[in-house]
C-alpha cells in the first residue's frame, strides 16, 4: 500500500455461503462419481460373472449330455440285466419245471438246451413208462418230438429224446420274453 | 489467477466517506473495467455509522464483492515530515506512537495508531479498506504543480486546513490544524481577554523585558528593504505568477462572503495559515525559502475573503482550485488498486 495507512480487506466472490454450497455439490459430485464407479466395477464384475456362468453352463450342459449318455447306457444295461435275469429265471423256471416232469422212475443222464428245442438222455426201465410219464408232457410242449431208445447193461432202456418247437411258436415266445 | 479472472468478471464498488464538523457524505462510483457505471453522493448529518448510512453502504456493497470503502483521516494527531530517515524523524516529531508511511523515498505522513484503531472500531460494521491522509490527498491533486517551485499547498475540509509547502515535489513542511467552530472560538477570545486583563492587572514591568543584541542587529537587516523595490526584483515577482491557474481560475468565481460566520471561519482559516507559515520560516529544523504561490484545494466553498486576505496581508499569488474531496479520495482508492 503506497498510500492508505491500512491494507485493504481481501476480496473475494467466494464468501463463507458460496464456499459451503461449493463444498455440498463438491462432496455431492464425489459421491455421484463413487457410485458411478462403483457400478462400473459391479458391471464389469457382474458381465465377467456372466461370462463364467455361460461358459461353466455350457461345460455343464456338455456333462449333462455326457451323463445323459451314461444314463441311457446304463439304463439299458440295466434293462438287457433284467432282461437277462428274467431269461435266467425263466430258464430255470423251465429247468426246474422240465426236472419236475422226470418222473422218480426215469433217471437222466444228461439234458441239451437249444434255442428251439430240448434233447434229453436218460434211462428208463421200459418204454411204456416213458411214453405215458415222459413223452406225453413232452409232447404237449414241442410240437415234434422224436425219441431212440438202446438197451442197457442192467436191461432197462437208455433213450435220447429230441424236442422242437415251430418256429413262430418260438418267435412269439421271444416277443413275450 | 482465478482471483484475477474473478475479479474481471465483476464491477467494482468504490464507497468513500468525509466526514465534515457535523455531517458525513458518502460518495459511491460503481465501475467496470473501462469506465464509470454509476456515481452517488449521499449526505447523512450524523458523523458517526448510523443505521442510514450503514444500509446505504451495504446496498451498494452488495452490488459486488469487489468493494473498497475508503476514508479520509481526520485524526488532530496526524501530519507529514520531510523526511524518510527514521532516525530523523525524532529531530521533528516524536512518532512512536504514529503508524506511518513514506511516500516515494521522499517524505513522510504519518497518524496516531489509536486514532487509526478508533477510525476502524467506529467503522467495523462496514469494514474500512483505505485511511488516506491528507496529506497525500493533497500531493495527488496538486500533482501537476508540486514538482515545480517552491509553493505553499493547502487543502481546505471543513473544520481542517491541512498546509504543506513542496519543492520539486519534495515536501518542506506540513502542519495539519483544526478550525474552531464559531462557540469555540468566541471562547478562546474570551480567554484571551482574561488573560489580559491579568496581565494588566499584574502592570508591566520594564525591567523584565530584555532586549538582546541580536534582536537588534535583525532590526539593522531592514537596511535591505532598500533591494526589494529594485525594478528587477519587481519582475521577478511578476514571472512567478501561474498564468495558466490564474485563466482556469478566472472561470471558477469564488462566491462572495455573506455571512459573519463563513467571514469568520476564513479569517480563522487565513490566521492558522499564516501561523504555519511564520513556523515554517521561524524554526530552524525546516530548510524555509521564501513562498510567492499559494495553491489552494478547496473543498467546502471557501469565500474570496480568504484569497484577499493571503493576497492583501501576506503578499502571495493565490490560486484556488475547486476540488471534491470524495472524488479525490476515489482516485486514491482506485490508484492504490492500480487502476
Amino acid at each position: 500500500m503506497k498510500y492508505s495507512f491500512i491494507k485493504p480487506k481481501r476480496k473475494t466472490p467466494i464468501t463463507p455461503e458460496v464456499q459451503i454450497v461449493f463444498t455440498f455439490f463438491f462432496i455431492t459430485l464425489i459421491m455421484l462419481f463413487l457410485t458411478y464407479a462403483f457400478l462400473l466395477y459391479k458391471d464389469y464384475t457382474f458381465a465377467k460373472d456372466k461370462t463364467n456362468i455361460s461358459s461353466q453352463t455350457q461345460h455343464l450342459q456338455v456333462n449333462i449330455k455326457k451323463m445323459q449318455a451314461q444314463i441311457d447306457f446304463i439304463q439299458k444295461q440295466k434293462a438287457l440285466s433284467e432282461k437277462v435275469f428274467t431269461k435266467n429265471m425263466v430258464l430255470k423256471d423251465s429247468i426246474s419245471n422240465l426236472f419236475d416232469l422226470v418222473p422218480q422212475r426215469i433217471t437222466l443222464s444228461r439234458a441239451q438246451l437249444l434255442k428251439n428245442g430240448l434233447i434229453l438222455y436218460g434211462i428208463t426201465p421200459n418204454k411204456d413208462v416213458y411214453s405215458f410219464m415222459l413223452q406225453a408232457p413232452l409232447r404237449s410242449i414241442f410240437h415234434t418230438s422224436y425219441t431212440s431208445f438202446y438197451p442197457a447193461k442192467n436191461g432197462w432202456l437208455m433213450f435220447v429224446s429230441t424236442n422242437y418247437m415251430d418256429k413262430s411258436q418260438n418267435e412269439e415266445l421271444d416277443i413275450e420274453n | 489467477m482465478l482471483d484475477k479472472i474473478l475479479e474481471s468478471l465483476y464491477l467494482k464498488v468504490f464507497v468513500n466517506i468525509v466526514v465534515q464538523r457535523t455531517k458525513t457524505v458518502v460518495y459511491i462510483e460503481l465501475r467496470s473495467k473501462k469506465e464509470i457505471i454509476e456515481e452517488e453522493t449521499v449526505e447523512f448529518n450524523t458523523t458517526a455509522l448510523n443505521n442510514e448510512m450503514y444500509n446505504f453502504i451495504v446496498r451498494y456493497a452488495k452490488e459486488s464483492p469487489y468493494y473498497y470503502i475508503s476514508i479520509v483521516d481526520c485524526s488532530a494527531f496526524q501530519g507529514a515530515l520531510p523526511t524518510c530517515e527514521k532516525n530523523k524523524f525524532s529531530d521533528y516529531k516524536d512518532l512512536s506512537t504514529a503508524q506511518y508511511k513514506c511516500f516515494e523515498n521522499k517524505w513522510v505522513f504519518y497518524t496516531s495508531k489509536n486514532d487509526i484503531y478508533e477510525l476502524e472500531k467506529k467503522y467495523e460494521d462496514v469494514g474500512l479498506d483505505f485511511i488516506f491522509s491528507p496529506f497525500v490527498i493533497l500531493q495527488n491533486f496538486f500533482k501537476d504543480k508540486i514538482n515545480g517551485n517552491l509553493a505553499m499547498y493547502v487543502l481546505v475540509q471543513d473544520g481542517f486546513i491541512s498546509v504543506s509547502m513542496f519543492e520539486n515535489s519534495q515536501l518542506l513542511y506540513a502542519e495539519h490544524l483544526e478550525v474552531l467552530t464559531g462557540d469555540d472560538t468566541d471562547d478562546i477570545l474570551l480567554n484571551d481577554e482574561m488573560d489580559e486583563n491579568m496581565d494588566l492587572d499584574e502592570g508591566i514591568d520594564l525591567e523584565d523585558i530584555d532586549v538582546e543584541e541580536n534582536d537588534i542587529e535583525d532590526l539593522d537587516d531592514f537596511g535591505d528593504i532598500e533591494d526589494l523595490d529594485a525594478l528587477e526584483d519587481i519582475d521577478e515577482f511578476s514571472q512567478s505568477k501561474d498564468v495558466e491557474e490564474e485563466l482556469q481560475e478566472s472561470l471558477d468565481t469564488l462566491p462572495e462572503a455573506e455571512e459573519d460566520e463563513s467571514f469568520n471561519e476564513d479569517y480563522q482559516r487565513f490566521t492558522l495559515i499564516q501561523s504555519a507559515v511564520a513556523h515554517f520560516y521561524k524554526d530552524e529544523k525546516y530548510e524555509s525559502h521564501f513562498i510567492e504561490n499559494v495553491y489552494i484545494s478547496d473543498c467546502i466553498g471557501v469565500t474570496s475573503d480568504l484569497k484577499k486576505y493571503l493576497e492583501e496581508e501576506m503578499f502571495f499569488n493565490v490560486y484556488v482550485r475547486q476540488a471534491d474531496l470524495a472524488v479525490e479520495v476515489c482516485e486514491l482508492a482506485k490508484m492504490e488498486l492500480g487502476l
